[in-house]
């Protein structure tokens, strides 16, 4: 509904140009009337005219449609003014454009009041049309830059505040205050608030930033609100290597202390599933605990690196990022055959300890059969379709080997970090010329890139884009397969965004959390927790020239990894800086071997064979789901990646009620409970209650018995019992204990 | 029924068809046996050959494929675009797209069928197929049957004063007596009436509900119709007399300006376009609604009633098009061919044929009998490509009328205005003058009375005429 005072005072503004001679009106214009790219585009903008949920929809909003956020100002200008001459904007009687009318609000208009006549956007719109609406199109310089007055604030209290600037540069080398201009939102209201002005204020302890977005560009700066320094003394914890020494900064200046060192038993327990991915035995307990050596974690690290264990978890680990699954449905190139020869080579390489760099620059730019080959299948597997479509390829591979998500630039530049359109379609260009040709057996294809393939075209204005990578300036040379370049620039020892795109995802593999968290989506407004971390296990992946052993080793031998998940007061509340571990459910598939493990019952997969681990496991046929009768709902339930998209998110980390339901009443766990043996072995072998319930705890979960549960299981139990039932009953109960399914 | 349908259509074509002249007749004809049954063989016979009939197609032969199948006629004489077998070849979602699972087929095979279908469906080189039609047209004398009377002309209007505005507005709309050299042309609150000639003014009319979006002479040429209004304000009709300036009549109270409108020839209906997306037809004698029809998606852009008063068409800014039986409001056909938005139709004096023109670039001339598109230009006013410019280039055609001889006239985004002859053929173009800004284009465009002169407005607010002939 229109105000009353407003509209009264629109129609007095038109009167008044209606009453003065054009000659008088022009002579009150200002020298240089508003341009559109420059003055008009950016109150688009900020009005939040041009936003997903207004005009800028793909589809626009009530007939008029604006470019997203401004992406495509010719065909913004040609909407406005040229769509409809004189409706949207009337040069004769400016007052009565729609622009302005809707804008304010004086006729019915879906979105409401965004401004008031008084505003100085109404102004800008009004001059601008007054001056005949002119496009500027050739005489603008582009913004190229957006810098705020300061990176990082630190705030003593609740309660303070300050205020951002934020400069725009433009490639003509002048800058301008583009304040009044730019949009603002905090990552997190609850530690720092800021208004539509840029002015924002602490609101409680914690760290995140704040940005100011103008044009194309993000900017952030980190705000750091303290909690109260009374009682606070810093414990200098000792640090192991870099890692403890960055994070342990960090921790001291947000005051924060880190919890203590977690004990042998924990250790023992964390590090043998996060590097064997399984459960350690009694005998590697009993061994580790009696070990009195300073060294023995060191050690254990070492051994477990080694591991058959280590190898699998990584294959999996990458063959569901890879989306390895096979199928017989032959115009998909993705047959069991080449399935198989995928994870093959997958096994070898994590084995072999290949560089990861080389890994992944074999299989970008592999040609050849799917079948004698392994890496040719990164082009049959990741697309899993009858066709080679370039833009979901060259998305997902930008999202799993670079943690971007370019796909928003498809359709306008990122709104939220770097990249534009022009990136967009120049990094596709790599990919339109993969072609798949029938080979020598019946189903196999071989994947060749045709070089006289045309590049991807521009959105906007159908310009081709030649092949050029990321960030880059200069396309890749034309006339050969661009991808041998992508390749080189990718894994570059000094490719930034890939190094540490493989690093957070190793720390967050070990640690449940990234240090850039989803670990898939990097962009300016998601910044690092911790900077400087994400920059060094970067820099110190490279130094190791990317062995993935080596950067799991330093990770944890870190005291960081090594912390107990046990709070202190001071670091309760703290998610994002590793102050503590973190407790994490199992995932599925080791889950599952722990309870084949624990309870001496395979699990069955169809076309594997018996004995096969869960985590050795891979769908090679795909029909279904791959997965055998009985572990099919089990994987479902705990969330093993289906494989389907190339997002981290496809591994589901959350507990469930489902989870609960499924051990406590499920298949999985009923049918092995006694069909194994291993309790009624115990009740044989050991002599008292005591034994075999301390047999059951560190079997199941790591420890001996506490004092107290002791005391309590013997009363259940009564002197000498010997019923297996009863013992059976208390494996059920560890099994099903939160402390089981949890790494802890 | 569809099927009859389709026979029917086929019949009418070999009856009214004259075979094209030119080129291609000099070479083998484009025909089933020798062009098409091979695509359709290699490509389709595994679903819809003579063992498998998919939706009940069978392209093995010439007849079982014209026949078409479940789904009614795969193919209809002279539209390409209309045929679903061209339709599913050229679908850009591959699940959509035929054959199933598997590259489109390649451009020329598409091309090849396409002009199959274009030039007639001939089943071999030797037989004479349906052809295409041609627009045939005797001008017949169209004063003579409503003349009573001298042709009105403007005689005494009174003084108007013009709202000041900081420039012209663009010209909305642009109309011609077809009984006299006088033209109308819409401003900011007011309609200037002039000669079409030397664009000198005759006077002028007011219009102080703001913008006149529409200009229609009755064919009387005695009576004006103006409608527009203010954008998102209000909306109206109003009827004017020529001769003497006096508002006869308005009608409508529309909650934004009128987009698009007519008089019926009797003078007794007034049709209305709306942003809400209904035609309203009122009565001039009492004001009332008399129906209103709801079968357009986005607003109305164009709306015009036959010259013998017995059809209404009607076009909307999604490129949908209405014959309409213009005393009962009920619908005859649809006229399905504009892909955006409808910026105009236009009428040909004897009432068989309307034009209409659009953003995608389309001029269409229609055979109101059966709704066949007898002539349609595609591109019709290319745009010049600069230098290092990429992509689709705005070309939408943004007015047409007709002139007593079936000419037909056009202008576009290209900056243009162009002269069709009664065949549809491209006669002449002419350019904005040189002094036009770069950025200024044609909006409306009109013949005079007698075919003489051809009189054109722009986004600047300006007038331009050029002599024919």
């Amino acid at each position: 509904m229109p105000h009353p005072s407003t509209l009264s005072s629109l129609r007095g503004l038109a009167l008044a140009a209606a009453l003065v001679g054009p000659g008088l009106v022009a002579a009150s214009e200002p020298a240089e009337p508003p341009g559109f790219r420059r003055d008009v585009m950016p109150v688009f903008f900020r009005a939040g005219c041009n936003a997903g949920t207004c005009h800028g929809s793909a589809r626009g909003k009530d007939g008029f449609m604006l470019s997203l956020f401004g992406y495509d100002p010719k065909g913004d200008y040609s909407r406005i003014v040229e769509q409809m001459p004189g409706r949207r904007v009337n040069t004769a009687v400016p007052e009565k454009s729609l622009l302005l009318l809707k804008a304010v609000a004086a006729v019915p208009h879906t979105g409401g009041k965004v401004f008031t006549p008084a505003s100085p956007f109404y102004k800008t719109l009004r001059d601008w049309i007054a001056a005949g609406a002119p496009d500027d199109d050739a005489s603008v310089p582009e913004t190229v830059d957006v810098v705020l007055s300061r990176k990082a604030f630190v705030f003593d209290k609740a309660g303070a505040g300050d205020a951002l600037t934020v400069t725009a540069h433009a490639s003509d080398g002048s800058k301008r205050d583009v304040t009044g201009l730019a949009r603002f939102f905090s990552n997190n209201p609850s530690v720092v608030a800021i208004d539509e002005n840029g002015r924002f204020k602490a609101t409680g302890p914690g760290d995140t930033n704040v940005f100011a977005r103008f044009g194309r560009f993000t900017v952030g700066a980190e705000v750091i609100v303290l909690p109260r320094a009374e009682g606070f003394a810093w414990t200098n914890p000792p640090a192991v290597n870099f890692i403890d020494r960055i994070v342990f900064d960090r921790l001291q200046k947000l005051r924060i202390l880190p919890s203590g060192l977690c004990d042998d038993e924990t250790f023992l327990r964390r590090v043998t599933i996060d590097l064997a991915a399984r459960l350690p035995t009694v005998e590697e307990y009993r061994s580790f605990m009696a070990d009195a050596a300073t060294d023995k974690r060191h050690r254990k690290i070492d051994e477990l690196l080694q591991s058959d264990g280590f190898v699998e978890q990584w294959t999996t680990i990458w063959s569901e990022h890879l989306r390895n699954k096979g199928s017989t449905f032959a115009p998909n190139a993705t047959l069991p055959k080449a399935s198989d020869a995928f994870q093959g080579w997958i096994r070898s390489q994590m084995r072999s300890g290949r560089p990861l760099n080389e890994f992944v620059a074999e299989m970008v730019a592999a040609s050849g059969s799917n079948i004698s080959a392994g890496p040719p299948n990164f082009y049959t597997m990741m697309v899993n379709k009858w066709n080679v479509d370039p833009k979901p390829l060259a998305a997902d591979v930008s999202q799993l080997l670079l943690g971007v998500q370019i796909q928003c630039a498809e359709c306008h530049n990122h709104p939220f970090d770097r990249w534009t359109m022009d990136d967009y379609y120049s990094f596709v260009s790599f990919f339109t010329g993969i072609k798949r040709i029938s080979g020598i057996e019946p189903r196999e294809r071989r994947i060749y890139f045709d070089t006289t393939t045309e590049p991807a075209k521009h959105l906007v204005d159908e310009r081709p884009m030649p092949a050029r990578v990321l960030g880059g300036i200069e396309p890749v040379p034309a006339g050969s397969d661009p991808r041998k370049a992508l390749a080189t620039w990718l894994t570059a020892p000094d490719n930034k965004l890939f190094r540490e795109n493989l690093a957070n995802r190793i720390w967050a593999q070990l640690m449940g959390r990234g240090v850039i968290e989803p670990v898939d989506d990097v962009r300016v407004s998601n910044p690092p927790t911790n900077p400087a971390l994400l920059e060094a296990l970067g820099s110190r992946l490279a130094e190791l020239k990317f062995d993935l052993r080596g950067l799991v080793r330093d990770i944890c031998n870190s005291r960081t990894y090594q912390l107990s998940v046990t709070p202190n007061e001071t670091n309760r509340l703290d998610t994002r800086q590793f102050s503590h571990a973190k407790m994490r459910r199992l995932r599925a598939d080791v889950l599952l071997d722990a309870l084949t493990d624990v309870t001496g019952v395979p699990g069955e997969f169809p076309n594997f064979p018996t004995g096969t681990r869960a985590v050795a496991f891979h769908p090679r046929n795909a029909g279904g789901d791959g997965r055998g009768e009985s572990s099919k709902q089990f994987f479902h339930n705990f969330g093993l990646s289906p494989r389907n998209a190339v997002a981290a998110s496809e591994t589901k980390k959350e507990p469930t009620l489902a989870q609960a339901l499924h051990l406590i009443v499920g298949d999985t766990l009923r049918t092995r409970l006694s069909s194994g043996g291993v309790v009624k072995r115990l009740v044989a072998e050991k002599a008292t209650p005591e034994a075999i319930i301390e047999e059951l705890f560190i079997l199941t979960l790591t420890r001996r018995p506490e004092p107290g549960e002791l005391q309590e299981l013997l009363a259940l139990a009564g002197p000498g019992a010997k019923d297996p039932a009863l013992y059976e009953d208390i494996f059920w109960s560890l099994l099903n204990s939160t402390e089981f399914v949890f790494n802890h | 029924m569809q099927n009859h349908l389709t026979m029917a259509t086929l019949a009418l074509v070999s009856i009214w068809g004259l075979l094209p002249a030119g080129a291609e007749e000099s070479t083998a004809p484009v025909n089933f046996e020798d062009h098409v049954a091979t695509i359709l063989n290699k490509n389709c016979a595994q679903c819809h050959g003579d063992g498998k009939q998919k939706a009940g197609l069978d392209f093995s032969s010439y007849s079982s494929l014209i026949k078409g199948g479940s789904g009614g006629p795969a193919v209809v004489a002279g539209r390409s675009s209309a045929s679903p077998l061209v339709q599913v070849l050229i679908r850009e979602d591959p699940a959509e797209r035929m054959p199933p699972d598997a590259d489109p087929l390649p451009a020329e095979a598409i091309a090849m069928i396409r002009k199959w279908i274009d030039t007639g469906l001939r089943e071999n080189a030797g037989s004479s197929a349906a052809a295409m039609r041609t627009l045939g047209f005797t001008p017949a004398d169209a004063t003579a049957a409503v003349a009573d009377g001298p042709p009105p002309l403007p005689e005494k209007l009174p003084a108007v004063k013009r709202p000041t505005t900081l420039r012209p507005l663009p010209v909305l709309s642009l109309a011609s007596s077809p009984r006299a050299a006088l033209a109308a042309a819409s401003g900011y609150g007011f309609i200037e009436l002039l000669q079409p000639d030397s664009r000198a003014s005759l006077g002028d009319l007011p219009f102080a509900e703001g913008e006149p979006q529409v200009l229609r002479f009755s064919r009387s040429g005695k009576r004006l119709l103006a409608a527009g209004g203010s954008p998102v304000e209000t909306g109206l009709a109003a009827v004017y007399d020529v001769v003497t300036g006096k508002r006869l009549a308005a009608v409508g109270r529309e909650p934004d300006a009128v987009q698009a409108a007519d008089l019926s020839p009797d003078e007794r209906l007034v049709a209305l376009g709306c942003t809400s997306r209904l035609v309203k037809v009122y009565s001039t004698e009492n004001g009332k609604l008399l129906y209103s029809l709801d079968k357009h998606t986005d607003w109305v852009t164009a709306v015009a009633f036959s010259p013998d008063g017995k059809f209404l068409v009607t076009g909307d800014r999604g490129g949908n098009l209405h014959l309409w039986d213009a005393k009962s409001g009920g619908v005859i056909l649809p006229l399905a061919e504009h892909k955006a938005a409808i910026r105009a139709v236009a009428w040909r004096s004897d009432s068989g044929v309307v034009a209409s023109c659009g953003e995608d670039g389309l001029v269409v001339w229609w055979d109101v009998s059966d709704g066949f598109p007898v002539a349609t230009k595609p591109n019709a006013h290319p745009p010049q490509r600069p230098p290092g410019v990429t992509g689709k280039l705005a070309n939408g055609v943004l007015d047409c009328a007709f002139g007593p001889k079936g000419e037909l006239v056009t202008c576009g985004r290209d900056r243009t205005v162009k002269l069709w002859d009664a065949r549809g053929a491209e006669k002449k173009t002419f350019s904005l003058s040189e002094e036009s800004p770069a950025r200024v284009f044609p909006t409306r465009v009109t013949l005079s009375f007698d075919g003489t002169s051809l009189l054109a407005g722009d986004s600047a607010g300006r007038l331009h005429s050029w002599k024919v002939q």
